[in-house]
């Protein structure tokens, strides 16, 4: 046996030693529920084939969407565990098309905190396999939004800066503009039932239907709100407070004290977020672990906390986190926690011979 | 092989002012076979092959590396794949078929003149109206890219083939991204470009493929052709 053989099945091994129920969707499988759920961004990953009538399926991207969609079909809102090792396929810049991932998904856990804690010893016992030191790059979907729910600022600027959070180059413009927005005097605004009647005229008079897309009283109220906004400022303080917080990264322990003296000096109270990343450190052991305030994956339905496992060269080999909002967007009827991460085995296996 | 492949437009207006561009430097094209005949000579230069192909092909071979250079639009080289601008040099603008790829939206959306404004409607479309923003477009690859980078990522996209501007009006699509010279198809048809809505400024190109092999003799017979009509050099 090689031993890039022997790895493999040690971490075979180790996927079968979760106690949980090993998953196998099928390789073959519909498209539109990934565009459903993650947009164009990942559907231009899929590798897409369509049948004779039309439909559009893909060849299995990764697991976690199968797999939690059966679950929900199951209607059981019983603890599950799962877990995973097989080829996915995804169009890439560089490296093959097909790939193995392994990993694990918990499911209705009564206790999430420990559930990420089941993960994270998951991860770095898989990196343990391939001699690999863990490098943990932790992010906090939880913190953040705690933080903004307290910031002081117009309520309707909220969504719109969490909805950039993770992507850096869009927060930054959009703390730009806040910071640049003039103080002009506020004009006059047409009442809303001038602004509905004008804007239905014109989209009758170019043909729209007043119904199947936006509705001339969403179009009205959302140039209401957006004059209002234009004069409604978001505080110079809370805009250097956001700029500060989403500036800290770097070691664990030290990023959380300057959050902490942030939180202080602009009397936010973050305690229950912040100690329930202290939490997890035991679990990280001797890790070097990171804490990038601004790091989120680009997916809305991720709460709590999220990491990634990097290796020599900043290859992501693990990621994952708490996705609580996942099921919820895939029909679930009431929220159901979860958590989980996938590994990238043909990087970890690269790790070796590099 | 040292001879070197070059492949213009085999139609229309393009194939015209393409031809007429060279003859204006001393490169007389002709082509003997006649207009349905899709292989050429250029006059004097018994190195160079000239191949007709329709301007989408001249994109994709390009980044291939199965012809050498070519005269097609800057927008067909980002469009054809990801990796296409890597893959080629732009040796120089030929100053005709300028054209934007554009992001329109109805002209009765008030309240989205800019990029952003789109950001806001798209993240919270699928909670209002039970599907994804669509955008129809035949530039699926840039406006993936586009969006990506402005961090939209709430959107489906309609491939549209032709008539794209129409598709607002027949409830395919909520909004579009085309190609446009002057905005006015897009203006008929009750559309407006966003003020910051110019995604590609588009022109026909001379183009070199990086990808086709250039053994030394055959790379100075190309800079010495390229030099002759003022283009940068590979």
């Amino acid at each position: 046996m090689t031993n890039a053989a022997m790895r493999r099945a040690q971490l075979e091994a180790l996927v079968e030693a979760q106690g949980g129920c090993r998953a196998t969707p099928p390789l073959l499988l519909p498209a539109d529920p990934y565009f459903d759920l993650a947009g164009e961004e990942f559907g231009r990953r899929l590798l897409l084939t369509s049948d004779l009538t039309g439909a559009e399926h893909c060849l299995r991207p990764e697991f976690t969407l199968p797999i939690v969609r059966d679950y929900i079909a199951d209607g059981t809102r019983q603890p599950a565990a799962f877990t995973y090792l097989g080829p996915i396929f995804r169009q890439r810049e560089t490296g093959p098309v097909e790939f193995d991932q392994a990993g694990i998904e918990l499911l209705a856990q009564p206790d999430g905190e420990v559930a990420l804690d089941q993960v994270f010893t998951f991860a770095r016992a898989a990196l343990s396999i391939y001699g690999l030191p863990a490098r943990v790059r932790l992010g906090g979907v939880g913190l953040f939004e705690a933080l903004l729910v307290q910031a002081d600022m117009p309520a309707a600027w909220r969504p719109r800066i969490r909805h950039r959070f993770g992507h850096t180059e869009a927060m930054e413009r959009l703390l730009a503009r806040l910071e640049a927005a003039p103080d002009a005097p506020r004009q006059e605004q047409p009442s809303r039932d001038v602004l509905i009647e004008d804007v239905t005229a014109r989209m009758v008079s170019s043909g729209l239907s007043l119904s199947e897309g936006r509705t001339p009283e969403e179009i009205a109220d959302r140039y209401l709100e957006q004059q209002a906004l234009d004069a409604a400022h978001v505080p110079a303080k809370t805009l250097k407070l956001l700029r500060d917080y989403l500036a800290i990264s770097g070691d664990v322990l030290s990023a959380l004290r300057q959050i902490e003296a942030l939180a202080d000096s602009h009397k936010l109270i973050l305690g229950a977020p912040i100690r329930a990343i202290r939490r997890h450190l035991d679990k990280l052991g001797e890790a070097r672990v990171d804490f990038d305030a601004g790091f989120s994956p680009r997916l809305d339905y991720y709460t709590g906390i999220v990491f990634e496992m990097t290796g020599r060269n900043g290859d992501v080999l693990a990621s994952g986190g708490q996705y609580d909002r996942l099921l919820e967007r895939l029909g679930a009827t009431a929220p159901i926690a979860a958590s989980g991460c996938a590994l990238w085995v043909d990087r970890l296996e690269a790790e070796i011979s590099a | 092989m040292t001879g070197i492949t070059l492949a213009v437009p085999s139609k229309g207006r393009l194939e015209e002012l393409t031809r007429e561009w060279f003859a204006a430097r001393g490169l007389t094209i002709s082509r003997p076979g006649g207009a349905r005949s899709y292989l050429g000579v250029m006059e004097g230069e018994p190195d160079v092959t000239v191949r007709f192909f329709p301007a989408s092909e001249i994109a994709r071979e390009l980044i291939r590396g199965n012809i050498d250079i070519g005269v097609t639009g800057r927008d067909l080289i980002h469009e054809t794949s990801e990796t296409g601008p890597d893959s080629v040099h732009f040796a120089r603008s030929l100053e005709f078929g300028h054209a934007d790829v554009v992001i329109a939206v109805p002209e009765a959306w008030i309240d989205v003149t800019h990029l952003h404004d789109l950001a806001d409607v798209a993240s919270d479309f699928r909670s209002r109206h039970k599907r994804w923003l669509r955008i129809a477009t035949k530039y699926i690859t840039i406006t993936r890219q586009h969006f990506a980078r402005a961090g939209i990522a709430e959107y489906r996209i309609v491939e549209s083939l032709g008539a794209t501007e129409a598709a607002p009006a027949s409830g395919v699509a909520d909004i579009v991204v085309d190609i446009t010279s002057t905005g006015s198809t897009l203006a008929a048809n009750g559309l407006r470009v966003l003020d910051d809505g110019i995604m590609l400024k588009s022109e026909a190109n001379l183009i070199v493929s990086r990808t086709a092999d250039w053994p030394d003799e055959k790379k100075r017979k190309l800079n010495s052709l390229l030099a002759q009509l003022a283009a940068d050099p590979l």
